[in-house]
């Protein structure tokens, strides 16, 4: 029993830092697909009074990644209803011409205005409409949601850490003892501190397999059922078979610093 | 013969040298001898023991051990020649997790002897030191006297170069103290290993020849 319990204070904050890590990274990845989809059916208007390349709108801002002429014709037909053809065709001379612009990566409010600020420099660019408003509401509600989770995230793995810590003081003074003993007698190092290097290993595998069942349960069950769209939608970016590998690396990490620092500290005979 | 232990003009100091506990003392030991330093209580019998196997270093001077100088070799030469030596303690220093076979052979483990080395040697030591029968339990079930001749069947597991003890029968009635002696005054005299004995009072049926120091002032003086 005292066994049982002794792995489960260590394997339980430890799977509560990876629980943490998995969480940050599945949420940074479904935010990209998310920037990735806003960014995709995102376009801003521009005005010229002259025909433009691209090449030439790249060279103003280095994030436009495709331009499409609106065509004139199809805005005429729209605005001269009832107009005769001489009118039209002066409308159609005075009509400046119209561009839809895409954008190589998502960018906030600040860089949408950066990005007005560069085209609105060449004096044959009439206007530019960027639709910041509608554009960026729904994603600052989503990076507050992120925040505040990073933010839980954070103090999930402080207390952890504390908690880990803990238990290190626990295993230091079950093993001080055999440590001095032993190093008294000539053993290095790595013999001494063996077992425990083994124990804490054995708790980091345990601690990744736990971590990713779960993962493994909200991505196959869970989220198929969750009638969020978002979740349904995204469903393979909930995990990944490499974060088992990504977890495994940080809970080894975490038990070899944590080891290290029992048998550094337990090293030297007892006065 | 030749000398196992070589102290020159040493000095043991704490505190960086603020706190001196012996000062430019000069001894020898030779092998196979059996020696007791004696000396009141804070004199500095268990520092000098400590020294003499690595766990303080010379303030000033020189200390050699089995041809090791301590003063200048590296953590790893300090561990090899720890694995050279026998050491027994007042306290007994025994793993309690462990069972009393295992604890004897540690010196075999950390050498890196086969399991069927150091159970062999477990069942000869055991018997030796008349344990056969303790050879699974922990050290826990085990009186005072017993547990210390679970620690001198571990300093001798090895055959070691020299034996250091620390008051090993400062917990002991005088049946046990006497059982510890004769251990000791066997290993001296059959495998002709050099033993140092740190105690506070020489015990009066021991029959073998000894050399005797007494610690004092923060020197050292032979008794003749």
């Amino acid at each position: 029993m005292k066994f049982i319990k002794n792995h489960l204070m260590f394997i339980l904050p430890l799977m509560a830092i990876l629980l943490g890590v998995e969480f940050y990274v599945v949420f940074d990845r479904t935010t990209d697909s998310y920037e990735s989809g806003l960014k995709d059916g995102y376009s801003m208007l521009v005005v010229t009074n002259k025909p433009v390349e691209l090449e030439k709108l790249k060279n103003l801002n280095n994030h436009i990644s495709a331009s499409k002429k609106i065509e004139r014709d199809t805005i005429l037909s729209e605005i001269s209803e009832g107009v005769s053809k001489n009118f039209s065709k002066d409308i159609l001379e005075s009509l400046p011409y119209f561009y839809n612009l895409k954008l190589d990566v998502y960018v906030n409010t600040t860089g949408l205005n950066m990005i007005k600020k560069d085209l609105e420099a060449d004096p044959n660019i009439r206007s530019v409409e960027t639709f910041g408003t509608s554009y960026s509401t729904s994603y600052k509600l989503f990076s507050f949601i992120k925040l505040i989770l990073n933010i839980f995230i954070g103090f999930m793995a402080i207390v952890s850490l504390f908690l880990i810590i803990k238990q290190m003081e626990i295993w230091r003074f079950n093993h001080s003892q055999r440590m001095q003993i032993m190093e008294i007698f000539g053993a290095p190092l790595m013999l001494r501190s063996g077992i425990l290097f083994k124990v804490a290993i054995i708790d980091a595998l345990l601690a990744t397999i736990f971590t990713s069942l779960i993962f493994l349960y909200i991505k196959v069950v869970w989220a198929s059922n969750s009638g969020i769209e978002m979740m349904m939608k995204n469903k393979d970016e909930l995990f990944k078979y490499m974060d088992i590998a990504m977890l495994l690396f940080v809970a080894l990490c975490l038990v070899i610093i944590s080891v290290t620092s029992v048998v550094l500290s337990s090293s030297g005979v007892e006065e | 013969m030749s000398n196992v232990i070589s102290a020159s003009q040493l000095t043991l100091a704490y505190d960086n040298g603020a706190n001196t506990i012996l000062e430019n003392v000069t001894f020898n030991i030779k092998k196979g001898e059996f020696v007791f330093i004696t000396g009141p209580s804070g004199s500095g019998k268990s520092t000098l023991l400590k020294a003499l196997y690595g766990q303080i270093i010379a303030y000033d001077g020189s200390l050699i051990v089995g041809g090791v100088d301590l003063a200048r070799a590296k953590q790893s030469k300090l561990q090899e020649l720890r694995t050279h030596m026998g050491i027994i303690f007042q306290d007994y220093k025994l793993v309690n997790e462990w069972s009393v076979a295992k604890n004897v052979v540690l010196p075999l483990m950390i050498a890196g002897y086969s399991t069927d080395v150091q159970n062999t040697q477990a069942q000869r030591l055991l018997k030796h030191v008349k344990l056969s029968e303790y050879a699974d339990s922990s050290p826990l079930e085990l009186s005072g006297g017993e547990q210390q001749r679970v620690g001198v069947a571990r300093a001798l597991a090895k055959n070691p170069v020299v034996i250091l003890a620390d008051e090993p029968t400062g917990n002991l009635d005088d049946y046990s103290s006497s059982v510890i002696w004769d251990l000791m005054e066997n290993a001296c005299e059959q495998l002709d290993t050099t033993i140092l004995v740190v105690t506070h009072k020489i015990p009066s049926m021991f029959s073998l020849p000894y050399r005797h120091f007494i610690i004092e002032n923060k020197g050292i003086y032979e008794v003749h």
